[in-house]
């Protein structure tokens, strides 16, 4: 008796505290896509003066929306769900097949090819933005959808995430596999794989992510017209001498709607399924 | 209903027309690639530029629209890589001698009529006597007040006469009057409050000189009394709260001003559009100026340059050449309001160019207008100033962060001599 | 079956060959950029440590330094602690958790570009939303990104509100890796569950805790949009991270040598870093 208060009492706070972190971390996000159905002299009216209209429109519009449908933009969202699909696609294969060799083989300069891989993220982009902007044009890649997916086809830090998480499967599984006569590609591709949904759920996140954020880089290496991308379009609508507040809340809001998309599909990966527990 | 806006818009576009009629067909049109800016958006881009130099010139204009702020990294890096790409790029007029200076930028002498431009933009677009860059943009500012605001307060607005310019000294009596702070209403405030280009007047006002002569030398003339004084008077505006600290965003200011929460605003000619729409009711007059001084106000804006690598030279000079034709400007112009650097335009648009605002403008241009420091090293000296003025601004003392600015300034400006 | 010698190699490929290309190519040029000067008009000559010299009698690149280090020094620490309490309150079955998961993980789908816009105008002292809601409360407004003591602290909270979420992502896939009956223990729920937190559960946790970690930690290093785009590092130089001075050194004082070294300088930091990191979460028995 005494144990299911104390147990109900914890559930009570547990989901007070998530509705707590829900407000705080979501009312930034409603704020501006409610702003974006606000007529453009609304959005800052009733902003400082807090009160029911901060938070609930008087009057809503679709100007905004419609404004963003009629620009680049939509050219700007395909353009960006294929590089990022393509990108993950491409990502998680090679990422994944080196992750797998750094968690399960001993090899020469193991370490230092490691290292390598460590370094490759923590130099900032800036600093080689201007000879991997030569690299690429050398290769023909400018203004081509090759720039914009083949430099983040190998990606250190989900290497990095793979091997973490590969390091966790244990080998013995892998030797009965060689007994039988398997293939450590057949290994790779039948049992790692399969056994780590959650892992490239998370890596896959990662790499659409990155891909969506891809801002400076196409701006460089890929700026005609018909290549543009989504946080490219977005940053356009906001300018030292005439923002305009709704088109940018609206296409802003467009894109965080878009690239939410990929997590809700992905969902199922972080619940726990009953009465499987793993090895 | 027909207003004469549109007849105009009717008749350039026919003109536009025929005069593609006479030009060579799209086969023998060069392709250049053009760097300009997201603030044009794809209408202003097309139809203000676009069209109008394809129409005046045998190319083909391949535009990419950088955001203003990373409009600087962009250029650095495309330029850095010193290949034959962009062709044609746009160029914050100031920089001008800097991208002359480091080899980015063709001479234009050839192709620019220097009598047709004002005199003080004939000095901002060239380096060591020779012209850099093609000038489209200018820019200008004035002061807005909000008219319901003076009426409510039965204070006397100030007058659109130029040569009944208000004192700095008057103003802020009068900014004090309006500001209220239990309605959330303030006296005055610069819509680029951390800007040289809008708070260098204030020290030339008082007699100030921004930079040495050769342009490579802060120390005594960044700290000097002059700008010490005028940026402390600015700073009493923060410290009195009669302006609002931290607002370094133009359309932010703008909106405040729109929302009538403004008295007063140092600000773009640009603002005015934005608040019509708001349906402020809002009047102009010319910027104020010091009792002991002289009336000082602002110019400069967007212009645009050849990469001397470029392999499409030919092109490249014929795009500049249909860019300082007054037709091309015309319509660059109806398409965004901007002052015009032409001084001819003045008068071939005066139905566009009417009213208050624009006689202020043409007025100062002739008679106050002071173009920015003409150095190489523009882009840091204006970078470190910023940083000191948006300082000043939340409080730091001006006289000792004006003098650690300018001496960081000189280390900056040191790899320009010799 | 024996392993060929040159399995290994394969598996690595396709990556490294992208990595060399791509970003050791590069690298290689910054590292070298680094030892070099290059004049105004292009022209390089070698400097050798000319320009690291010139870094140390810098005082600003002392006080980013600084900076950089306390910033870090808050962040990582935090943004961690923030995803595994967010990862521990989910990972147990209940009602309307996939809500709550969707939305923890929606403010990373924001890019931190604009998370530096949106929150520069929510905190915007004058006109902003969350100064209205203060003072409807009754608290005097605050002036966040503009005063020296709160601008910093501001930067990192909306790094954390972008921030949490994300890193939540990979310890929840850690956690369920874990087998169930020992993860029971690790609910939130019941008497000493802190010390089973700590002694059952972190020790399982440490692969996924590097992984966020290290990952964290480059990237919170790294960061430059909210300095650049909010306060310009200011006031006084509160915010003046590395990289926004490394930023200031190429694109504002056009000095490639100095923009390279502080480059270098901010690798050889993470590094130091992310070695201390994994040595202290090294699984027990592992190599």
């Amino acid at each position: 008796m005494h144990e299911r208060r104390r147990r109900r009492l914890a559930g009570a706070a547990r989901y007070a505290a998530l509705t707590l972190i829900f407000v705080v971390l979501i009312l930034p996000l409603y704020w501006f896509v409610m702003s974006s159905f606000r007529p453009v002299e609304d959005i800052f009216r009733y902003a400082n003066d807090f009160g029911i209209r901060t938070l609930v429109p008087t009057r809503i519009t679709l100007q905004n929306h419609i404004a963003v449908f009629r620009s680049e933009f939509t050219r700007a969202l395909f353009n960006s769900l294929f590089v990022c699909t393509t990108t993950v696609a491409l990502s998680v294969f090679v990422n994944s097949m080196a992750g797998f060799a750094f968690a399960v083989f001993e090899f020469r300069f193991k370490n230092v090819l490691f290292v390598l891989v460590l370094l490759s993220f923590m130099m900032p982009f800036e600093s080689i933005v201007i000879p991997l902007y030569s690299i690429s044009r050398a290769l023909g890649l400018v203004n081509t959808y090759g720039a914009l997916i083949l430099p983040e086809a190998a990606n250190g830090l989900v290497i990095f995430l793979f091997r973490q998480f590969f390091l966790a499967i244990p080998r013995d599984i892998y030797e009965a596999a060689r007994v039988d006569g398997a293939s450590w590609w057949q290994i790779y591709l039948r049992m790692t794989l399969p056994l780590s949904g959650p892992t490239v759920a998370a890596a896959s996140l990662l790499i659409f992510i990155h891909q969506w954020d891809a801002f400076f880089w196409p701006l460089i290496a890929a700026s005609s017209p018909e290549l543009v991308v989504v946080q490219v379009a977005v940053a356009r609508n906001m300018s030292v001498d005439q923002t305009n507040w709704g088109v940018l809340f609206s296409s802003a809001s467009i894109a965080v709607a878009v690239a939410l998309v990929p997590f809700l599909l992905l969902q199922r990966y972080y619940v726990r399924v009953v009465g499987l527990g793993r090895t | 209903m027909i207003t004469r806006r549109d007849v105009l818009k009717i008749g350039t576009a026919t003109a536009a027309t025929l005069a593609c009629a006479g030009l060579p067909s799209a086969q023998e049109r060069t392709e250049l690639r053009v760097i300009s800016l997201a603030n044009w958006d794809e209408r202003v881009t097309s139809e203000g530029l676009v069209k109008p130099i394809e129409a005046a010139a045998p190319v083909r204009l391949q535009v990419e629209r950088i955001p203003f702020n990373q409009l600087m990294q962009a250029l650095e890096v495309r330029l850095g890589a010193r290949g034959p790409d962009p062709d044609v790029y746009i160029v914050d007029g100031p920089l001008t001698a800097s991208y002359a200076l480091r080899g980015h930028l063709l001479a234009l002498d050839d192709l620019i009529d220097k009598k047709a431009i004002a005199p003080s933009a004939v000095a901002a677009c060239s380096y060591k006597g020779k012209q850099y860059s093609a000038p489209l943009a200018n820019t200008a500012t004035v002061l807005f007040y909000n008219a319901a605001l003076f009426e409510k307060a039965g204070i006397e607005p100030p007058s659109p006469d130029p040569t009944k310019r208000w004192t700095w000294e008057h103003t802020k009596e009068v900014a004090k009057a309006l500001a209220d702070a239990s309605s959330g209403v303030w006296g005055l405030a610069w819509d680029q409050s951390e800007r040289p280009y809008e708070m260098l007047p204030l020290g030339q006002s008082l007699g100030g000189v921004a930079l040495s002569e050769d342009g490579l030398t802060a120390s005594g003339y960044m700290d000097s009394d002059e700008f010490v004084r005028a940026w402390t008077f600015m700073q009493s505006f923060y410290n009195e709260n009669l302006s609002p600290k931290g607002l370094f965003d133009i359309p932010v200011v703008w909106e405040l001003f729109s929302t009538g929460k403004l008295a007063m605003m140092i600000g773009l000619t640009a603002g005015r559009d934005t608040f019509v729409k708001a349906g402020v009711p809002f009047g102009v007059a010319p910027a104020p100026y010091f009792e002991s001084g002289k009336p000082v106000s602002t110019t400069g804006g967007w212009t645009f340059g050849v990469n001397p690598r470029t392999e499409k030279r030919e092109a490249s000079e014929a795009f500049i050449r249909a860019l300082m034709e007054p037709a091309v400007q015309e319509q660059f112009l109806r398409s965004r309001p901007y002052p015009p650097f032409l001084t001819a335009l003045w008068t071939r648009m005066s139905d566009y160019y009417s009213g208050d605002m624009w006689r202020i403008v043409e007025y100062d241009y002739a008679n106050t207008a002071v173009a920015r420091p003409s150095t190489p090293g523009y882009r840091e000296y204006e970078e470190i100033l910023r940083l000191a003025l948006r300082d000043i601004q939340t409080g730091a003392d001006p006289k000792s962060t004006l003098t650690a600015a300018a001496r960081k300034t000189d280390r900056e400006l040191r790899k320009y001599r010799s | 079956m024996q392993t060929k010698w040159w399995t290994p190699y394969l598996f690595v490929s396709l990556a490294m060959l992208g990595l060399f290309v791509f970003r050791f190519a590069p690298i290689g040029a910054a590292l070298w950029g680094s030892l070099q000067e290059t004049s105004l008009t292009g022209e390089v000559r070698f400097a050798g440590l000319e320009n690291y010299t010139y870094l140390f009698s810098d005082p600003t690149f002392w006080n980013s330094i600084r900076v950089t280090l306390l910033f870090n020094l808050v962040i990582n620490p935090l943004q961690v602690v923030c995803a595994m309490v967010l990862a521990l309150m989910l990972v147990r079955p209940g009602p309307f958790l996939g809500v709550f998961r969707a939305s923890f993980m929606a403010p990373m789908t924001v890019s931190i570009a604009l998370t530096a816009v949106i929150w520069g105008i929510l905190l915007e002292p004058t006109l902003g939303p969350v100064n209205g809601f203060l003072k409807w409360l009754g608290v005097p407004p605050q002036p966040f990104f503009r005063s020296a003591d709160q601008a910093i602290w501001s930067i990192i909270g909306i790094a954390t509100w972008k921030g949490a979420g994300y890193w939540m992502i990979f310890l929840l896939a850690g956690l369920i890796a874990i087998p169930r009956d020992v993860l029971e223990a690790a609910e939130i729920d019941g008497a000493g569950w802190w010390s089973r937190l700590v002694f059952i559960i972190l020790p399982l946790m440490k692969r996924p805790l590097a992984f966020v970690l290290v990952a964290d930690t480059a990237i919170n290093f790294l960061m430059f949009a909210p300095p650049y785009i909010i306060t310009q590092g200011g006031p006084a130089g509160t915010t003046h991270l590395l990289m926004f001075e490394a930023y200031q050194s190429a694109f504002t004082y056009f000095d490639h040598g100095r923009a390279m070294a502080i480059s270098v300088i901010v690798l050889a930091m993470i590094l130091l870093i992310v070695g201390l990191e994994l040595r202290l979460l090294r699984p027990k028995g592992a190599h």
